[in-house]
């Protein structure tokens, strides 16, 4: 009965050691490969409010300075034919941009694209989104820890299916 | 289900800058859409798309079920040379996976 108790002890000791040592080692990064960018947030995409997807992926969000952003929907500006690919671009002359967030406020699932960029990407970004209905689109920056946002409104003649 | 299409990438050296153009061939089902017969399509998704240049991962995109069909995204890199290789991957939320890849030009 003693051994017994005693066995199990130290496999307790081993065990705990062997876990503690492994996650030390993982914490360092040795063992997964570097990953600069966290996985993909499911939270903040199948958020059902623009509030909940952008706290989920950033916090809160201060209104941009128009002058230091440039950021167009559809072609002509805030306008589209077919919601289903609506053009959008954002150019920014804010410095160290870490993050850029695309969000449609009338989507079922308000955050379209989440943008990590390094240092060594240069804006203009451009891409195209769904729009189910004329809705305002966000664009959330995020700049040396700070976050800005600025948003255009946009109509759309078909709604993409979203 | 497979996806077969190609994705098309091309790379530009522009005053100095690259220039990425990147047309992925997906058709980013929401799971909100309805076929012919009226049944739902699952959603199928692009979720993650990563960007490397000569090996090194520049930029991540995370997309939601709102990104078009035929993804296309157009970015620029600071600097770079002809012959730097720039290097697409993306992976969609069933796991089916794309890599597409040039050379700088």
């Amino acid at each position: 009965m003693m051994e017994n108790s005693d066995k199990q002890r130290r496999q307790f000791l081993k065990r705990a050691i062997s876990a503690s040592t492994l996650a030390l080692v993982a914490s360092t990064g040795l063992l997964a490969p570097r990953r600069v960018l966290a996985h993909w947030p499911s939270d903040a995409f199948t958020a059902d409010t623009v509030e909940d997807a952008l706290l989920a992926l950033l916090g809160q969000a201060q209104d941009i300075p128009e002058e230091k952003v440039s950021f167009k929907v559809g072609s002509p500006p805030s306008y589209a034919v077919n919601g289903a690919s609506v053009p959008f671009e954002v150019i920014s002359s804010l410095e160290n941009i870490e993050r850029i967030a695309i969000l449609v406020d009338k989507n079922p699932n308000p955050l379209a694209m989440s943008i990590e960029l390094t240092a060594d990407v240069k804006l203009p970004f451009k891409s195209m989104i769904k729009v189910a209905e004329d809705s305002k689109i966000i664009a959330v920056i995020r700049a040396d820890g700070k976050l800005y946002q600025t948003s255009r409104d946009i109509s759309v003649d078909i709604g993409g299916c979203s | 289900m497979a996806i077969t299409a190609r994705d098309r990438i091309r790379a530009k050296l522009k005053d100095g800058d690259t220039t990425v153009r990147v047309l992925l061939a997906h058709p980013m089902y929401t799971g909100r859409s309805k076929d012919e017969n009226g049944k739902l399509i699952p959603a199928q998704f692009i979720q993650d798309i990563r960007c490397w240049r000569n090996g090194n991962e520049v930029m991540a995109i995370k997309c939601g079920t709102a990104t078009a069909r035929n993804p296309y995204f157009s970015f620029q890199l600071a600097g770079g040379a002809v012959g730097d290789k720039i290097m697409i991957r993306w992976v969609d939320n069933l796991g089916a996976k794309g890599v597409t890849e040039t050379e700088l030009r």
